[in-house]
This record gives structure tokens, sequence and C-alpha cells, in this order.
């Protein structure tokens, strides 16, 4: 049933979204996230270009890879302007680290890979299945070619699903996505552990 | 004057007069034909190298090096175009996650790869390329003169 | 005399926040490694008190070369420091020799007393 798996990605993106965000916050020295309930889509490859939307734009685009159990990827992308402001405060030591400097990407690196592995960890308690994320891989570029590069390396060909949820700061302007791409067959298998039958 | 986006896996043409833009070219490549004499261009944009044998007539022919060239010129002709006239100008086939290196190896470079073999098929001269690298492309493609200008953030454009 | 700790992490970022949160405590960073076969050199040739081992690296990974180094010296402290927390991965890492394990992000407090916890 459509409904059925939809809304049981939507589930996963909420539980994972959740720990996400806390960890997120934590980095953040306990900031307010608030957290837009998932959208889970299953497009087909012609709307994808449409539902990205904002193709010209500037991101950061933190690109993982996920082994174990279960296999896919997951993607976290948010506009420069985000990644500038989470980089002050991250660093925090006085001076300019932008996304086009060594000490700037390697922190938007490393908080992608703990959102990413955070949403993971979440998972895996949930199903009990191992999810090993990859080192993390940074691109800052226009969404349109950090998009098709993300695509083309989970090899998406015809359908694509994805759990994309977008997470705002409380007074602070930041926002971002975390895509997760299972492969194929992938949240059968959770959906199979967690006993939801055929989804 | 009229613009025209060609996202992955379309296939887009204009006789006379008009720009064909891809936005975000990664790995992807973009191709841009053209007939000067006839002033035809015609732009794809290829998402991978080789279609699957078993895969859908629903899919478009563009997303795949293979399939798109061939639709490529016939889109051309169709316009106008006479084959043995055209030319070629690529863009695109970067590598910008490197961490991917192991598993599916450099899809971007499979794509070039791929393009130039089936261009080659055609006796298509590539006549201009910018390719490979790290970074992303926007292409823009002039119907009325054939120039190409590739655009990257932080470098100058470059006509190729 | 202040007890040396050898940090190891891929992540630049990483490495300066952990070395901040140590040195305010009375520690002596006197070594960072960017991956597992930098951790094995390192550690070989400062032989600090103390490690902090990040499990996602590239080259060697960090069981890897928690592994390789107490085959070396067995008294070796290694404290995981990894945004990996999924229990499998705890249990290997411990059962490798590493004497605790902490996920990240991790507040100062939680390090400092797991770096004092294992070498008192």
């Amino acid at each position: 049933m459509i409904s059925r798996k939809v809304d049981f990605l939507r589930e996963l993106g909420t539980i994972g979204m959740g720990h996400a965000t806390t960890a997120l916050s934590e980095m953040l020295q306990g900031k307010l996230l608030r957290l837009e309930v998932p959208d889970v889509r299953i497009l087909y490859f012609e709307e994808l270009a449409e539902y990205v939307g904002g193709l010209d734009q500037v991101v950061a685009g933190v690109f993982i890879q996920i082994s174990g159990d279960v296999s896919g990827h997951m993607a976290f992308i948010l506009p420069v302007e985000s990644a500038a402001v989470l980089i002050r405060l991250l660093v925090g030591d006085g001076q300019e680290h932008g996304v086009f400097d060594e000490l700037g990407r390697s922190a938007i690196a490393e908080l992608g890979n703990i959102m990413v592995t955070s949403y993971l960890n979440a998972l895996a308690a949930l199903t009990n299945l191992v999810m090993k994320p990859s080192i993390p891989g940074l691109a800052v570029d226009m969404a349109g070619a950090v998009w098709e590069s993300i695509l083309a390396g989970a090899q998406v060909d015809d359908e694509v699903t994805l759990i994309r949820t977008e997470f705002f700061a409380e007074g602070v302007a930041i926002h971002g996505n975390i895509i997760f791409l299972p492969g194929e067959d992938e949240f059968r298998k959770i959906a199979d552990v967690l006993g939801l039958g055929a989804v | 004057m009229q613009e025209v986006f060609v996202n992955m896996g379309q296939i887009r043409g204009l006789a006379g007069a008009g720009i064909l833009t891809t936005v975000g070219l990664g790995s992807c490549v973009g191709i841009a034909l053209y007939d000067s004499s006839a002033r035809v261009g015609i732009m794809g944009h290829i998402f991978l190298p080789r279609s699957r044998p078993d895969r859908s007539a629903a899919e478009l022919p563009g997303k795949y090096a293979d399939t798109a060239i061939p639709a490529l010129v016939a889109e051309a002709e169709k316009l106008g175009a006479q084959r043995h006239r055209l030319w070629a100008k690529l863009a695109g086939g970067a590598n910008l996650f490197s961490n991917l290196a192991g598993a599916n190896g450099n899809i971007g470079q499979q794509n070039v790869q791929a393009v130039l073999e089936h261009l080659k098929l055609y006796n298509i001269p590539v006549v201009g390329k910018d390719v490979a690298g790290n970074h992303g492309r926007k292409m823009r493609f002039y119907v009325d003169s054939g120039r190409v200008t590739v655009i990257a953030i932080g470098k100058e454009p470059i006509d190729i | 005399m202040p007890k040396t700790v050898l940090i190891t992490d891929d992540t630049a970022f990483m490495r300066m926040t952990l070395k901040n949160v140590i040195q305010k405590n009375g520690y002596v960073v006197v070594g960072e490694a960017a991956d597992g076969e930098e951790a094995v050199a390192q550690y070989l040739e400062l032989r600090p008190d103390l490690v902090t081992m990040d499990i996602t690296m590239p080259k060697m990974d960090g069981i890897t070369a928690i592994k390789e180094i107490m085959k070396h010296d067995p008294n070796a402290r290694i404290i995981v420091c990894s945004a990996m927390g999924q229990k499998p991965m705890v249990i290997e890492a411990l059962n490798a020799g590493a004497k605790d394990f902490l996920v990240k992000p991790f507040d100062a407090d939680r390090v400092i007393e797991a770096l004092r916890k294992a070498a008192p």
C-alpha cells in the first residue's frame, strides 16, 4: 500500500531526524531546533529537478554511504548562508571561516557526519540492524550539481524514495535538509524487522 | 531571447536563435550539438553512461549516453540539421564527492568516456570541452552563433 | 607531571575542538593523527598516557588501530570518541581493548571524566 509505506517512512524520518537535530542542538549549546514533519516522496526521475528547486543556489552537501545490514546513502544539504552561520557558531574563534576555508569545511563535514550518524544510530537502535556510515564527502557548489552527483552516486535510476526533513534553529537563520536514500528493498528489511508486514 | 532549460535526462533543441542552458552539471555531462549552416542547436544532459537492458520504454533516452546520442542526432535532424555537419561541445563529468571513488568509480569520468565513444560512432567531432575536476558547471549554448559558455563558482566563465 | 594525550580524528575541526577541551583541563596534547595508520605510528613514537580514537577514518579505521596499538602495548589507554553509537560497534571497540566509548557530540565534562577514569 503506497500510503502505508509513506507513513512508515515518514515515521522513520521523524525518529532519525529527532536524534540528528538533538545532536545538532547539543553542538550548538542547546539552541532549540524546530523540525518540520518529514516530507516523504517517491519520485520519478523526471520530477527530481522540480522537487529540488533552486538549482542555481550554492549549497554545502555532505554525502555518506551506508553499509552493514542496510545499504543506501544519506546526504545533508544546506544553503551556504546557513553553513556560514553554523561554522561561526561551531568554531567560534572570532575569525571568519567560510565554507571555502579548510577549517570551515572540516566543521561542516563533521557536523554532517554527526547528524547523519545520529540519524542512523536511532534507526539501528530501533531495528537492531547495523547501519555503518562511510567517511563523509563534502562538496560546496550549485545545488543542481550537488544533487545530481548524489543521485548518480546513489545509483538512482528510475524511481527514488526520499525522506527529507527540514529544520530551523530558534532565533538563528539556519535551515537544511537530511535526505535518506535507502537502497532498493532496504526499507522492506526495516519494515520486516519492525513487524510492519507488507509496506 | 528565449532561454530553455535542459534538466537531467532531457533533450531540447532550437533553430536560429535562443539559448539552451543546463544548470548544475555535477557528474552529468552536458552535450551541445550544432549545425552552423542550418543554425540548429540541440542540448542533452546525460546522467549515466549505459542504459540497462531491461529499462522501460517510458524512460527518457536522454538519461544515458548510449541512448542519448542517437536521440540527440534524431532531434537535430527533425529541426533541419544534417548529421554530417554536426559538431559537439561537452561540459561536466566532474567528481564532486571524492569519498565515492571506490564503489561506483568515478561516474563523471565514465560519462565522459561513454559520450566520446558514442559521438565517435556518429563521426561527430568534439570541438570544445571543459570536463572532469571537482566542481559543478553551468552550460549556456547560444544557438544563433554556436557559442558555448561554461560557468563555475569561483572561476571566470570560459567559452569552449 | 601532566598526562600526555594523542588525539585521533579525520576532521581538523574535531581535533581542534578536542585539543581545546583537553588542554584547558591540564593535559598536554603531544600528537594529532588524522587516520588509524598515523595513530599507530605516533603512538609508538610518542608513547602517550592516553589516546582518543575516532572510528570512521580513511586508510585505517579506529577499531583496527586499537587492535594494532594493543598488540604493541597491552597497557595502552584508548578512549573512543565517535559519532557511531550502535551497540555492536561499542562492544567491538571495548573488546578490542578500548577503555571507554564516547558518542559525539559529547560534552567537555564527559571527555575529561573519561580521561581521568582511564589514567587516574
